[in-house]
C-alpha cells in the first residue's frame, strides 16, 4: 500500500504542475484507477486488458480538457469489483484527486461487453454519476469516449465531446497545385479517413448534426457551389441545381435545412433551403456580402456577417429573415460567426491591424473577447461543451493546422492531423 | 497599396485545372515552341487587348480607368471572335476570410463580365467564377488561357 501511494503522489504533483504550467489552475485532478471486471479466470484477464485500454483512453481523452487534469493510471493498482462501487476515498484525496472515475468491464454470453462507468468526489466521498452500457467486442475506445464524457460532465456540468467527429480539409502538396480533400476523424484523432478524393478544390465542410451528411463547397463545375455528401450511400449532389455561385453552408440544429449564401449578380445573400432539396428561399436583401449565417442551437435564430455598412460586422436575425440588427461594433472586421451549443456566445473571426484572430461576444453585443494571438487564425467552431473552440491557424511559414483553443485564457494547442488542415467543422455528441 | 487581380481566361468547356498555364506545364513541351491553335489565339488576344488581368482597389469592386480600357479592348476583341468563350475569374484578398474572399472575387468577376455585356458582347461568352483567396500562387500575375 506505501509502495503504492508514493508514485502516486508524485504523479499528483506532476501533473499539477502541468496544470500550472498549461496555464489552466482550475483544472480538477481526477484520479483514473484502471477499470476492473467481475469475470474469473482466463476470461477475467482478458476483460482486465480491455479495461486497461479504456482506462488509458479515458486518460487520454481527459488530459486533452483544459478543465480536468488526469492522474497517471498505474496498471497495478486495480480495483477488485466490488470498490468500484466503494472506492477508498481517502487515499484518492491524499494523491491531490477531487474526483475519481473508474468502472468494470463484463463478458456477456453473446460475445458483446458491459461496460459499467462510476464518477466519484474524493472529497466529499460520493457518487455523481454512474452510466452502463453494452458494446461491441472491439469497441472499446467508443466505451472510454463515454466514460470520459461521463467524468467531464459530472465535474463541469457541460456536455463531454469525446464521443464527436471533426470534418476538415487535408490540404498536401504545394502551390496552386495543393490537394484538398475532406477528411473525417474522431475528435481524438482516430478513425481518420478521406470524404473526397482531391479531383476538385473543396472547401468548408460542415457535419449534419448526426454527423450522417456534410455539406461543403466544391469547385468541381468549375465555380464554387454548395454539395451534399451523404456519408453512408457516398451519394453527392448539389444543394441547389442552378449556376450560381453558392458557399458557406451550415445545417440547423435539428439537420433538417440548410442556410448558405448565393450569389446573385454582385449580391451575396443568406438563403435557407430543406436538406432535402427544393426551392430556397431568400432571407437577407440588403446590397452586399451577407454570408457565413449559422443558427442559434433552439433553431430561432441567424447570426451572419455583412459589410452592408462598408465593412464586414456581426448581425442576427430570425430565422424567416426578420428583425435583423447589428451585434459587432468593437472596431475592425468582424467574420465567419458561430453560435455556440449552448446559446451564450457567437465565436468569430476578426481581422485588424493585428490580424487575424479569434474571438467570443454574446448574442446580445456583451462580452467581447479575443482569444486568440493570431495573426492567420480563421474559422472558429465549437466543441460540444461550449468551452472550447477548434479554428484554422496559418503559421508563418504558410502551413494551416488546426488549433484548440479553451475559453479560460489559455494557449492555443495543435491538434496532431497527418497533414496540413484547414476549415474545421466539430460536430455535436453523436449517441 | 494592395490591389487586386482578375483574370480572364479563354476557355472551351474545360475544366478550371487544365486551363491553368503552370499546369499545362507539366507536359511535355517543345524545346522551341511555335505558338499555333489556342496558344496564338491567347497570345492575340493578350497583345490586342493591352493585358489579361484587371486590377481593383482595396475592398472594391468598382472598374477603374485602367481597367475599362483593357475591357473596352478586350470586349471588342471578343466581338470579332464569337466562337470564343471567356470566363472571367475573380480572386479576393489573401488577408480576407475565405467566404467573404469567394463573394469579393464573384463581385468583382460580375463587374467585369457585366462591362465586357454592356460594351456588346453576348452575355452566353462571358461566364464568371471566383477563387477568392483559393489561389494566391497566382499573386498579380496576368493570364489568358485559351483552348
Amino acid at each position: 500500500m506505501k509502495r503504492l501511494f508514493l508514485p502516486l503522489l508524485l504523479t499528483g504533483l506532476a501533473g499539477a504542475a502541468q496544470a500550472q504550467q498549461a496555464g489552466t489552475p482550475a483544472a480538477t485532478v481526477i484520479a483514473v484507477p484502471p477499470l476492473t471486471s467481475p469475470n474469473n479466470g482466463s476470461k477475467g484477464n482478458e476483460m482486465l486488458a480491455v479495461g486497461w485500454q479504456v482506462t488509458q483512453q479515458i486518460e487520454t481523452d481527459l488530459r486533452q480538457t483544459a478543465e480536468l487534469m488526469p492522474l497517471k493510471p498505474k496498471r497495478d493498482d486495480y480495483y477488485s469489483y466490488p470498490e468500484v462501487t466503494a472506492p477508498t476515498f481517502s487515499k484518492w484525496r491524499s494523491a491531490g484527486a477531487k474526483a475519481l472515475v473508474t468502472g468494470f468491464v463484463q463478458s456477456r454470453s453473446d460475445g458483446r461487453l458491459t461496460v459499467g462507468c462510476y464518477v466519484y468526489d474524493t472529497e466529499k466521498g460520493r457518487e455523481l454519476a454512474r452510466k452502463g452500457f453494452v458494446i461491441g467486442p472491439n469497441d472499446w475506445r467508443r466505451a472510454a469516449h463515454k466514460c470520459s464524457g461521463l467524468a467531464y460532465t459530472a465535474v463541469t456540468g457541460a456536455p463531454g465531446m469525446f464521443d464527436t467527429s471533426i470534418a476538415y480539409v487535408a490540404e498536401s502538396g504545394v502551390g496552386d497545385g495543393r490537394m484538398r480533400r475532406i477528411a473525417i476523424m474522431d475528435s481524438d484523432g482516430y478513425n481518420h479517413r478521406y470524404v473526397t478524393g482531391g479531383e476538385a478544390l473543396v472547401l468548408t465542410p460542415r457535419l449534419s448534426p448526426k454527423a450522417t451528411q456534410i455539406a461543403y463547397v466544391s469547385f468541381a463545375g468549375g465555380k464554387p457551389g454548395v454539395r451534399i455528401l451523404d456519408l453512408d450511400s457516398k451519394q453527392d449532389r448539389a444543394l441547389v441545381p442552378n449556376d450560381a455561385i453558392s458557399f458557406a453552408p451550415r445545417y440547423s440544429p435539428d439537420g433538417s435545412r440548410i442556410v448558405f449564401s448565393m450569389m446573385q449578380g454582385q449580391n451575396s445573400d443568406v438563403y435557407i433551403v430543406s436538406a432535402s432539396g427544393g426551392a430556397p428561399q431568400r432571407l437577407t436583401t440588403s446590397p452586399g456580402v451577407d454570408t457565413d449565417p449559422s443558427f442559434s442551437p433552439d433553431g430561432s435564430k441567424i447570426v451572419f456577417e455583412s459589410d452592408r455598412g462598408g465593412s464586414q460586422q456581426l448581425y442576427i436575425m430570425n430565422a424567416d429573415g426578420s428583425a435583423e440588427r447589428r451585434i459587432s461594433f468593437g472596431g475592425g472586421w468582424y467574420a465567419s460567426p458561430q453560435w455556440s451549443p449552448d446559446g451564450n456566445w457567437i465565436a468569430f473571426t476578426r481581422r485588424g491591424q493585428e490580424g487575424r484572430r479569434i474571438g467570443i461576444i454574446k448574442p446580445d453585443g456583451t462580452g467581447e473577447q479575443v482569444l486568440s494571438n493570431g495573426p492567420g487564425d480563421e474559422g472558429p467552431t465549437w466543441a460540444a461543451s461550449s468551452r472550447e473552440i477548434l479554428f484554422q491557424r496559418v503559421g508563418s511559414g504558410g502551413r494551416s493546422g488546426l488549433y484548440r483553443i479553451a475559453l479560460d485564457g489559455s494557449d492555443a494547442r495543435a491538434m496532431t492531423i497527418p497533414q496540413d488542415g484547414s476549415d474545421p467543422d466539430w460536430s455535436g455528441v453523436i449517441d | 497599396m494592395r490591389k487586386f487581380l482578375l483574370i480572364l481566361a479563354l476557355v472551351a468547356g474545360t475544366s478550371a485545372e487544365a486551363q491553368l498555364p503552370f499546369l499545362s506545364k507539366r507536359g511535355p513541351q517543345s524545346a522551341q515552341p511555335v505558338l499555333q491553335g489556342i496558344d496564338a489565339l491567347r497570345a492575340e488576344f493578350a497583345a490586342q487587348s493591352g493585358g489579361t488581368t484587371v486590377y481593383f482597389g482595396a475592398e472594391s469592386s468598382g472598374l477603374s480607368v485602367p481597367a475599362r480600357t483593357v475591357l473596352t479592348a478586350q470586349a471588342a476583341w471578343l466581338r470579332r471572335h464569337p466562337e470564343v468563350v471567356v470566363r472571367v475569374e475573380g480572386y479576393g484578398d489573401a488577408g480576407d476570410t475565405r467566404d467573404h474572399a469567394l463573394a469579393v472575387g464573384a463581385k468583382r468577376a460580375e463587374e467585369a463580365r457585366s462591362y465586357l455585356v454592356l460594351l456588346g458582347v453576348p452575355a452566353p461568352q462571358v461566364s464568371i467564377t471566383s477563387w477568392g483567396k483559393e489561389r494566391p500562387g497566382l499573386g498579380r500575375a496576368v493570364t489568358i488561357l485559351v483552348r
